[in-house]
């Protein structure tokens, strides 16, 4: 059914859609829509659910994970300073190996105050062992909560979807709402291998001494590792039966069959804006190719490696901001390019914090820093006052 | 149990999660003190003079084992009918109940048991021990030859009983009032006595129709002929007077004396005070004159309660002067004030004639209860410090001199060498006479077992300990007040003993006491604190952090788990009753 | 009486639990409340340590280790999926000590009370925080040593009434117990374990090694407690029915205090200031229970 959806109404959707059992969340703009609607569907029976309505993002995240550890399909939602609040039990639900969703809707961390997209959040969590998939549009956002469903339950690791505030949470767009029968084909009931059960009383998480702690750690990277080898599978999967596919690294080129001289590389919202920057550089003669780059866990090394191996040079552009350093996926990627003995040259462009637009005119200011002789730098501010 | 074996990744769970319990972990490695179950001895215990294990026959009564309770008293002393009526239950005295609320009425208790085993007419189990050929002669078939004859006969001695009397029971036949020991209970229990295989002579007075040449023809003998002989009164006309025991010996032989107004009654013991209700139920007025105060008359408290309740009279601090007749039949006492001259060192005061004029009084009849001598026919030489010794607490050995040197051992036992002439005294005495013949007619020398024998070492003689009964392996610590843990115990009021009416006792020789219910005796034996006896409360169980305290739901047997236990002690502090020891962790 | 507690028993030995330790007690007689239609949920404390470490446990009941602070969100989580699986009898348990729920742990518990979630939060209090080696907490008594309120600057102010709290929530049950007594502990948590809505339970435990404590005397001095009214044994029911369940004797104060190594700077004029304290608290208790 195609309908015109708000970004984060499209996050409830998919939810109701996926039959989650249990949410638990603690309102934080600009994630409250998410959670508002999903209260009103859980409140007029259509989502059969509990929602648990707590006192703050560490407890969502909490109670989550009790829910998951008896079994159930479970759901929250939060944002920047939600989310580092939630950090603790980020780390705690992934060692515990539930298959927890959350949307994270990217918003900058204060002070000051500031409630708009900026992806250092959900960025500052890459450790904790969650994977990140990064959407562009609505109809992404539908599809990812599905396809993150599938994954996490798959592997028993949780799954963070990210959605940046307000230039996709609060924008509406048409997009298709898949029926109740084909989501419930591709993502059956959740059928834990261990819950809390008292007819088979054991203990979860205790102490895990040195002898054994780094085993269970080398598990999740397994985890990882498979979750990166089932992707593929996954996404053909729903492809076949929604006509969409959802590729963790997908290579836009300017023109088919030809290798642009720059890559660009985008996540979230950004990669639409430079689709179109990109379209009209083309119609002007400088093609530049596009690379969607959606997971930054489990980072698709091979496939980053094997896309933009062969450029001369690849430019990327980070909403987001490790301080010291620079841009975090501009690192991953350059890490992962590393490895290779003829490797693209890497401009690591940071913009767009805090909410700034990244329009048509940042993207070409991008290339063209990129394409002119410009040295890379570690770090290249883009959209700077001077 | 072993731990989980876990060599590869591959066998561990995705994530930490529980395949196996603790108990692996033999926590008891930690241990550097360790708790024990360890009985140890009631005060209770400690204070009878008969040994008996008090503490654990109330358990036993409080659980309905009222046959078992009876046996573990009959251990010790084949007496409790008679101990439940006339003891003077220094026990509850000493019962550490007595300071929580009031001591448990372990008395009356006692005649609970005793009279329920002669309803159900129990029997106690055969002598067990082959006859060891030996022959031993009990002179004496009151509470202390008795009780001899009863432990000698099981030690597989052949005991002879003589005694100058018919019936066998001494001053328990013959002397103490039947509203106070009634012959049936009585009879009952000698009769155990004698059916264990004990012969009795009656008829066999010492001296006169029992002499030393038929004696000698016994391995040993034992003199328990206690003190008949009536004391002189020392004063003008004493020969008016009657005796005390006589007086009750013909009331007991059913030949009541024609009495009648008012009757003296001279002493402040227990005979004084038999004599005195004994004449009351026979229709006479007496009178109690006592030479000192009423707090210093040495008879039981509870017997001088009741004369008072009776409505006799006691007049003290009075003692006789002179008697004299008077023209119409009756008598005329004199009687000297006297006054309290000290009172150091907790013995009764010594008293002296006040100054004030004697007081005359004109009696019906005087009766005195002064106190009594050694029978007629006592060899001199056993009274004599020099002649004899003491070989117990409550026995002595003449010493095998002159004409003496001649015979088998003779030992002296009951109120002869007794201070303190109370029955369960005599049977004290009657088990040490016992305990030392039978080791001395196996050429077995006692010594050093001696103090292990004893109750807690300090107390009675105990024959369960002597034949290494569980009693041997109690610690001998005495179980104090303040060694008990109370937050255990509830206040529970003590059991009224029921009486017949007032009316009843003033007019017939009923006995007064009436036996308690057996309700009333669970409830009352529920009040025990079982001071150092383990009475499987479970408190060690229920609050082990361990769970290392192992029951047993069918054997009443409790175990720690010395695998597990860490050695906090709490068990032992937790235990109401003092039943268990913390000790250092042996290396 | 002998005390009588239902003879089930789902914790076992090999535990690692300090020797005396009131805590591994009051798990025994909780457990022996509950049954087995049990999922407890374990936030830090010290039982974390006690119930061994993977791949062992010491309890016979499914335990959720989790995070400090906690406690009542994700006992709320546990319930609601129960909930939505149609299992409504199986009772969710907080285990927590008195960090994790007087500290770290207050507002998630305070959210739960809130939301009137279906589950028994119980609050084994020893006092400080004791597994990370005996610092201060909120609960920690006026007076007394920890490694955090040293000899010098012993704790200054007064324990935080976390019953007070909890019946300011008016919650349908919140009651004191102590593993000096059982019977009425067990009691407590049967009746906890028949209402619907949420449960509070707060256990004193001793604890040797933190209080500087002979282990023999753990349960002694938990009664000690009790009976000097520095810990009553009370009911709350929906904020405001107060009932005083055992009544205390009323020793002095000393008796407890000068029984442990934490409190051996105490002064008798600190002594008789906190005897006025425990007065005036019991007299609060019998006013709010009179009311009742």
């Amino acid at each position: 059914m195609r309908r015109v959806v708000e970004g984060s109404h499209a996050v409830s959707h998919a939810v109701d859609l996926a039959r989650v059992r249990v949410i638990s969340a603690y309102p934080i703009t600009p994630q409250t829509h998410i959670v508002e609607r999903l209260a009103e569907l859980v409140a007029d029976g259509v989502l059969d659910a509990r929602f648990i309505r707590v006192e703050s993002e560490h407890s969502a995240m909490a109670a989550v994970i009790g829910a998951a550890s008896a079994g159930v399909r479970s759901f929250t939602a939060s944002s920047s300073h939600g989310l580092a609040l939630m950090h603790e039990m980020l780390h705690w639900a992934a060692g515990a190996r539930l298959p927890i969703v959350m949307a994270e809707v990217n918003r900058a961390m204060g002070p000051g105050w500031n409630i708009w997209a900026d992806q250092t959040d959900s960025l500052s969590q890459r450790d904790t062992g969650w994977l990140q998939f990064y959407c562009e549009d609505v109809q992404d956002v539908i599809d990812t909560i599905l396809i993150a469903y599938r994954v996490a339950e798959r592997v028993s690791l949780p799954v963070m979807v990210v959605l940046d505030a307000f230039f996709l949470s609060h924008t509406y767009e048409p997009a298709d709402l898949p029926e109740h029968a084909d989501v419930d084909e591709f993502l059956p009931p959740w059928e834990p291998v261990e819950v809390l059960d008292p007819a088979e009383p054991r203990a979860f998480n205790q102490l895990a001494s040195p002898e054994f702690y780094m085993e269970f750690r080398h598990k999740m990277q397994q985890a990882m590792d498979e979750a990166l080898a089932a992707y593929p599978e996954i996404d053909r999967a729903f492809a076949a039966r929604f006509g969409r596919t959802h590729p963790l690294v997908e290579h836009i080129p300017a023109e088919d069959g030809a290798r642009a001289p720059l890559a660009l590389v985008t996540t979230g919202t950004i990669t639409s804006t430079a689709r179109a920057a990109l379209a009209e550089l083309r119609d002007r003669g400088t093609p530049v190719d596009l690379v969607k780059l959606r997971a930054l866990r489990p980072f698709p090394q091979d496939e980053i490696r094997r896309v933009l191996g062969p450029y001369g040079r690849v430019a990327v552009i980070d909403r987001n901001l490790s301080f010291g350093y620079g841009g975090i996926f501009a690192q991953e990627i350059r890490a992962a390019l590393s490895s290779l003995a003829d490797r693209p040259v890497v401009y690591p462009f940071v913009a767009g914090l805090g909410g700034r637009d990244v329009t048509p005119d940042t993207v070409r200011a991008v290339v063209d820093r990129a394409l002119d002789d410009e040295p890379p730098g570690d770090i290249l501010w883009a959209g700077l006052k001077e | 149990m072993s731990p989980v074996t876990l060599r590869t990744s591959r066998d561990l769970p995705p994530t930490s999660r529980s395949l196996d319990t603790m108990e692996w972990n033999h926590t008891g490695s930690w241990r550097f003190l360790r708790p024990r179950y360890q009985d140890k001895v009631a005060p209770c215990a400690e204070a009878c003079p008969a040994g008996e294990d008090i503490a654990r026959v109330q358990m036993l009564l409080a659980q309905g084992a009222f046959d078992r309770a009876w046996l573990r008293i009959r251990e010790e002393n084949p007496f409790p009918g008679v101990c439940g009526r006339v003891c003077s239950h220094p026990c509850e005295a000493a019962c550490n109940r007595g300071e929580f609320d009031a001591p448990v009425s372990i008395n009356s208790l006692e005649r609970f048991v005793a009279d329920h085993a002669r309803r159900q007419g129990l029997a106690p189990p055969p002598a067990e021990p082959a006859d060891s050929g030996r022959h031993v002669a009990v002179v004496g078939a009151g509470p202390a030859g008795l009780t001899a004859a009863h432990f000698l006969r099981r030690a597989g001695h052949d005991v002879t009983v003589f005694d100058a009397r018919e019936e066998p029971g001494g001053l328990l036949r013959y002397a103490i009032p039947a509203y106070r020991m009634p012959a049936e209970p009585l009879a009952w229990e000698t009769g155990l006595v004698m059916s264990g295989g004990v012969r009795f002579q009656p008829g066999r007075r010492l001296g006169e129709d029992l002499g030393w040449d038929e004696l000698s023809r016994f391995d040993a003998v034992l003199v328990a002929v206690g003190h008949w002989a009536p004391a002189p009164l020392g004063v003008d006309g004493e020969d008016l007077a009657v005796d005390g025991l006589a007086l009750l010996e013909d009331v007991r032989r059913g030949r009541p004396p024609e009495v009648g107004g008012r009757v003296a009654v001279i002493g402040g013991g227990n005979t004084a005070v038999d004599v005195a209700r004994t004449l009351l139920r026979l229709g006479a007025e007496p009178v109690v004159y006592y030479r000192r105060r009423l707090r210093d008359m040495p008879a039981l408290p509870g017997e001088v309660a009741e004369l008072r309740e009776e409505g006799i009279e006691i007049q003290t601090l009075l003692a006789p002067a002179r008697i004299a007749a008077r023209d119409d039949g009756g008598l005329d006492l004199a009687l000297t004030p006297m006054a309290v001259l000290d009172e150091d060192g907790g013995q009764r005061p010594r008293v002296v004639p006040s100054g004030h004029p004697e007081i005359a009084v004109a009696v019906s009849a005087v009766v005195t209860a002064i106190g009594a001598r050694p029978s007629p026919g006592t060899p001199a030489a056993g009274l004599d410090p020099d002649g004899s010794e003491a070989v117990a607490l409550h026995l002595r050995r003449i010493r095998p001199r002159g004409e003496w040197a001649e015979r088998p051992p003779v030992f002296l036992a009951g109120d002869l060498v007794n201070q303190n002439r109370t029955v369960v005294a005599a049977i004290a005495s009657g088990k040490e006479a016992a305990v030392v013949i039978d080791a001395a007619l196996r050429d077995r020398a006692l010594g050093d077992a001696w103090s292990a024998i004893r109750v807690g070492r300090k107390g009675a003689v105990s024959l369960n300990r002597l034949a290494g009964g569980d009693r041997a392996f109690r610690l001998d610590h005495v179980v104090r007040y303040d060694d008990l843990n109370t937050i255990y115990f509830q206040y529970l009021e003590r059991k009224k003993r029921p009486r017949i009416t007032l009316d009843e006792r003033r007019t017939g020789f009923d006995e007064v006491h009436l036996r308690i219910s057996a309700s009333l005796a669970l409830s009352e034996a529920e009040r025990c604190f079982h001071c150092g006896q383990c009475d499987h409360c479970d408190n060690c169980y229920l609050f082990c952090p361990e769970v290392s305290v192992r029951r047993d739901p069918r054997a009443e047997t409790r175990q720690i788990d010395y695998d597990y236990c860490k050695g906090c002690g709490v068990c032992v502090v937790e235990c109401p009753r003092s039943a268990m020891v913390l000790e250092e962790e042996p290396r | 009486m002998p005390i009588d507690l239902p003879p089930s028993e789902r914790m076992t030995s090999g535990h690692l639990a300090c020797p005396g330790c009131g805590a591994a007690i009051a798990m025994r007689f909780v457990l022996k409340g509950l049954g087995d239609r049990v999922v407890m949920v374990i936030p830090a404390c010290c039982w974390s340590i006690i119930a061994g470490p993977f791949p062992y446990t010491a309890l016979k009941v499914p335990v959720l280790h989790t995070a400090f602070e906690t406690g009542g969100a994700v006992a709320s989580g546990i319930r609601a999926a129960l909930d939505v699986k149609g299992d409504h009898e199986t009772q969710v348990v907080t285990w927590a000590g008195d960090g994790g729920t007087f500290d770290i742990g207050l507002q998630s518990l305070s959210g739960a009370a809130e939301r009137g979630e279906d589950i028994l939060y119980v609050c084994y209090d020893n006092e400080a925080y004791m597994n990370t080696g005996v610092q201060g907490s909120g609960a920690t008594p006026e007076g007394a040593w920890t490694t955090t309120t040293p000899t010098g600057s012993p704790k200054a102010t007064r324990k935080k009434d976390i019953m007070q709290i909890m019946a300011a929530h008016a919650i349908p049950y919140a009651a004191t117990a102590s593993i000096a007594y059982p019977e009425d502990l067990v009691r407590k948590v049967q009746k906890a374990a028949s209402i619907r809505g949420t449960k509070f339970l707060h256990i004193f435990a001793t604890c040797p090694t933190g209080w500087k404590v002979p282990s023999e005397v753990s349960v002694g001095l938990a009664r000690l407690a009790v009976q000097t009214r520095i810990f009553p044994l009370y009911e709350v029911e929906d904020g405001e029915r107060y009932t005083i369940n055992v009544e205390p004797k009323g020793y002095l104060v000393d008796a407890y205090f000068k029984a442990q190594g934490r409190f051996k700077h105490l002064t008798a004029e600190d002594l008789e200031r906190i005897q006025e304290r425990v007065d005036h608290g019991w007299s609060r208790l019998e006013a709010l229970a009179r009311i009742a």
